[in-house]
């Protein structure tokens, strides 16, 4: 954006944050002119010029964001909410350029209630600086997911994020009460105190997966946790993928609570395992995890034994899942990190304990057979259990992805419509945990099919003007 | 090995929850990844090294707090050290860098002036720039409190930059002559032991020689922290003191993340000073944020200061009124703003000297 429409929008902005939270620089846009998406990352990699945004403002409070909604209104000009920046799915991309609203400086811990064990804090907290200032009281925000480092409050909550240890403790949305919310027209509103009740329908989950395309939350009252006294982890190994599979379904209908079971498949197990854990293991590799009173834990865990063991499996002791999660977040640092050049991307998708064996296999085999030209490698894991099924992290990596931006962008988008398109036929959701961004907006109308004009009409009623985050969540 | 923390950190956001300057400027640019990817930037030709992009460059604070939370110890902040001086060497540092390197080069210091040490023997005190040239009173403590342990010391590096400013600021060749200088001084001076009074001249000689001079410290020649040496003294009953008392939070020095090892011995000096064990800020030991005392006081003071009222707002929160340090730079930059906070600032050195005892 030039000239004087860019002059009057900037001084606006300026009024509204102060100078020293306002950037327009160049330097400034191509830092925000990505996330932690695949494609933008491999486009600058490649030495291509990315769609950058025209402004990066850093509201302080939520009457801030208010008036930059309102601005950004009366110009027409998108609004991108940007929390870490460590969002997989292209969700913080400005495409069409525009404002992007940084949360970070609303970083504040409001009130920490040690009665009702809950924390209120500002959107743009920091999660593992938030987690320290609870575990000094001896409290946790049971999400544990592996951005934690660097995801904000607000980021675990927008794309309905999920953590290491959500198959007891539940989803990031499973613990929020409640919510402060800036709708695109500038009006701030509160959600009610609690969650559960009987006062009108859930609306104020509107928001919890909107990816800002709604609103922008500014603060939540999120549910806490105890320290627990004892945490007893251990690994086992299976011999096949099913039997595993069935060992963890039988322990979640059980109500066993693990708060972790996370399974490797065979490829995985031969190569992550491997390479981030140290263990040359054949087969499919589960380290299981249950925490709370000493005593009680180790009861789960003889349950949960005692079940797995009838399956065959050979248990590993305590060790190598201790080590496991010890080192849960190693997986991540580069370059131990899948990392450019490859191309690779997370197809991760939840659905029912009938459904999941068949979609993980049809997922893989089309995956494995479209892309056998490319030597494609197909790896997974199933990390978060429900009571009724599994969510299955799916990646795929390609060593050898065409040096071409342009062409590795359509080997990129083909291996993803092969991949969402078994999902689908399979019964399985798009995502589970890490949002659907830009990535896959293009798959929501299928995704929802009947159901999808209801979202249209309310993205409509609450934003006319299609100010947030467009392109992304399917609008 | 510069390269390869540049490409690795530039898409890495693991650091982010330690990384102080991002965490008090609020801004993805000033993180670790958003400096990494400046530079990556500037290597594939989407950037240049113009004065916006170079202000980024200079807002790393070197102070090795993303490092100390990196799995695979990537050296961004050497490598940023690296670039730093390849940007000097085109003259397309900023002004200020090249005043103060101009002082550097000049004296010796970067905050008055490098003295001529004679004396010899077998210790020797490593006294550094900050402490003599911003905290003298802070130096005559220390020597008080090794008379009380009749340790005789030889005072050296006074008032000498150890190279750290120069290297951090992107003059290697600078830095390399001012360690070398040290070398030779510890040399002179004939002692087989050094104790080392700033955390930032203890990191220089420990790491930064080797990692980013090409410099050995000589394996002959003990080297070791000035508050550890006290709290081990303190332990075996040599150092004696009257019973302190008081309530004061203590703040972790500058660098302090780089020095892991001294958070016990630093806090049993406390517990001596005050009576009782002291008040901890949210960014302690291991996550310690550092405060202006680097070379951002000279590059990015804007920064500098935001990291000082930074702390000093965390330390208001503990609730106590009085700060304690030992550190002579962190000292410094704390007791700019403390009023402001209703804080003031004591010397832990300066605090067990008016306790010791024959």
């Amino acid at each position: 954006m030039v000239g004087l429409q860019a002059e009057m929008i900037r001084s606006e902005l300026e009024e509204v944050v102060g100078t020293p939270n306002l950037s327009t620089d160049d330097t400034a846009r191509l830092v925000y002119a990505t996330d932690w998406f695949w494609l933008p990352q491999m486009w600058l990699d490649r030495g291509e010029k990315p769609r950058k945004p025209d402004y990066i403002v850093r509201p302080g409070n939520a009457e801030e964001v208010s008036a930059i909604l309102q601005i950004a209104n009366t110009y027409r000009i998108p609004v991108i909410p940007w929390g870490g920046g460590s969002g997989s799915q292209g969700g913080a991309l400005s495409i069409y350029g525009g404002i992007i609203l940084d949360t970070k400086r609303m970083n504040r811990i409001i009130e920490i209630d040690e009665k009702s064990l809950t924390v209120t804090a500002q959107a743009g907290i920091n999660g593992a600086q938030l987690e320290w200032a609870l575990n000094d009281k001896g409290l946790m925000l049971p999400h544990y997911p592996a951005s934690a480092n660097c995801a904000t409050l607000g980021g675990y909550l927008s794309p309905r994020g999920t953590g290491t240890i959500s198959t007891k403790y539940g989803k990031a949305e499973d613990l929020v009460l409640s919510m402060q919310v800036v709708l695109p027209d500038g009006h701030i509103m509160r959600t009610p105190v609690v969650p559960q009740h009987a006062a009108g329908p859930d609306f104020y989950r509107l928001f919890l997966g909107a990816e800002g395309t709604l609103g922008v939350i500014t603060e939540a009252t999120m549910q806490l946790d105890y320290l627990p006294e004892a945490r007893l982890l251990r690994a086992v190994l299976f011999e096949n993928l099913a039997d595993a599979i069935e060992a963890g379904r039988q322990i979640m209908t059980r109500r066993l609570d693990p708060f972790v079971i996370r399974l490797y498949d065979p490829r995985s197990t031969a190569s992550r395992v491997k390479k981030i854990l140290g263990y040359e293991l054949e087969g499919a590799y589960m380290v299981i995890g249950f925490d709370g009173d000493k005593d009680l834990a180790a009861l789960q865990e003889q349950k949960a034994m005692e079940i797995i063991l009838r399956f065959g499996a050979k248990d590993l002791g305590r060790e190598p899942g201790e080590s496991w999660w010890n080192h849960r977040y190693d997986f991540y640092y580069p370059p131990q990190s899948l990392k450019l050049p490859w191309m690779y991307g997370t197809t991760e998708t939840v659905t029912t304990y009938d459904k999941i064996e068949k979609l993980y296999y049809a997922e893989k085999r089309a995956v494995e057979e479209g892309f056998k030209d490319r030597d494609i490698d197909f790896i997974g894991h199933f990390s978060h259990w429900f009571h009724w099924g599994v969510m299955v992290y799916t990646r795929f990596i390609i060593k050898n992805p065409p040096e071409d931006a342009q062409e590795a962008v359509r080997l990129h988008n083909r291996v993803w419509n092969t991949a969402m398109t078994a999902v689908l036929e399979n019964g399985g959701m798009v995502n589970e945990h890490h949002g659907v961004g830009l990535k896959l907006s293009r798959y929501m109308r299928r995704q929802y099919g009947d159901a999808w004009p209801l979202l249209e009409r309310i993205k409509k009623a609450l934003d006319p003007n299609r100010i947030m985050n467009p392109g992304k969540v399917g609008f | 090995m510069s390269a390869t923390a540049i490409e690795n950190c530039r898409y890495c956001l693991m650091c982010r929850h330690a990384a102080p300057v991002g965490h008090v400027m609020h801004d993805e640019t000033v993180t670790p990844h958003g400096i990494a990817l400046v530079a990556a930037s500037v290597n594939r030709g989407l950037l240049d090294w113009n004065p916006s992009s170079v202000d980024v460059l200079y807002a790393e604070p070197d102070t090795g707090n993303c490092r100390a939370h990196c799995v695979t110890d990537q050296r961004l902040p050497a490598a940023i050290a690296a670039i730093r001086a390849a940007v000097c060497a085109e003259g397309l540092a900023p002004p200020s860098v090249y005043q103060i390197h101009e002082r550097l080069a000049r004296t010796g210091s970067a905050f008055g002036e490098r003295l001529a040490s004679s004396g010899a023997a077998d210790v020797a005190l490593f006294v550094g720039d900050e402490a003599h040239n911003l905290r003298p009173a802070c130096v005559t403590s220390v020597y008080a409190l090794l008379r009380a342990i009749r340790v005789e010391v030889a005072p050296i590096g006074i008032g000498a930059s150890t190279g750290y400013m120069a290297c951090s600021l992107g003059f290697p060749e600078t830095a390399r002559t001012q360690a070398l200088a040290c070398l030779e001084e510890i040399r002179a001076a004939g002692a087989r032991k050094v104790l080392v009074l700033a955390p930032v001249d203890l990191f220089a000689f420990r790491k930064l020689y080797p990692e980013r001079l090409d410099i050995t410290w000589p394996p002959d020649i003990e080297l070791v922290d000035l508050a550890t040496f006290l709290a081990a003294q303190l332990a075996k009953g040599t150092l004696r003191l009257c019973p302190g008392s008081g309530d004061a939070t203590y703040i972790d020095p500058t660098h302090a993340v780089r020095t892991p090892e001294r958070f016990g011995p630093v806090r049993e000096l406390c517990d001596a000073a005050l009576g009782q064990p002291p008040r901890e800020l949210f960014w302690r030991r291991d996550r310690a944020h550092p405060v202006g005392s680097t070379a951002l006081q000279f590059s990015r003071p804007d920064i500098a200061e935001a990291l000082t009222r930074a702390r000093l707002e965390d330390a208001r929160r503990t609730g106590a009124s009085t700060l304690l340090c030992e550190d002579p730079g962190t000292l410094h930059h704390l007791e700019r703003y403390a009023s402001e906070y209703g804080l003031t600032i004591h010397g832990l050195f300066n605090t067990l000297a008016t306790l010791t005892r024959a």
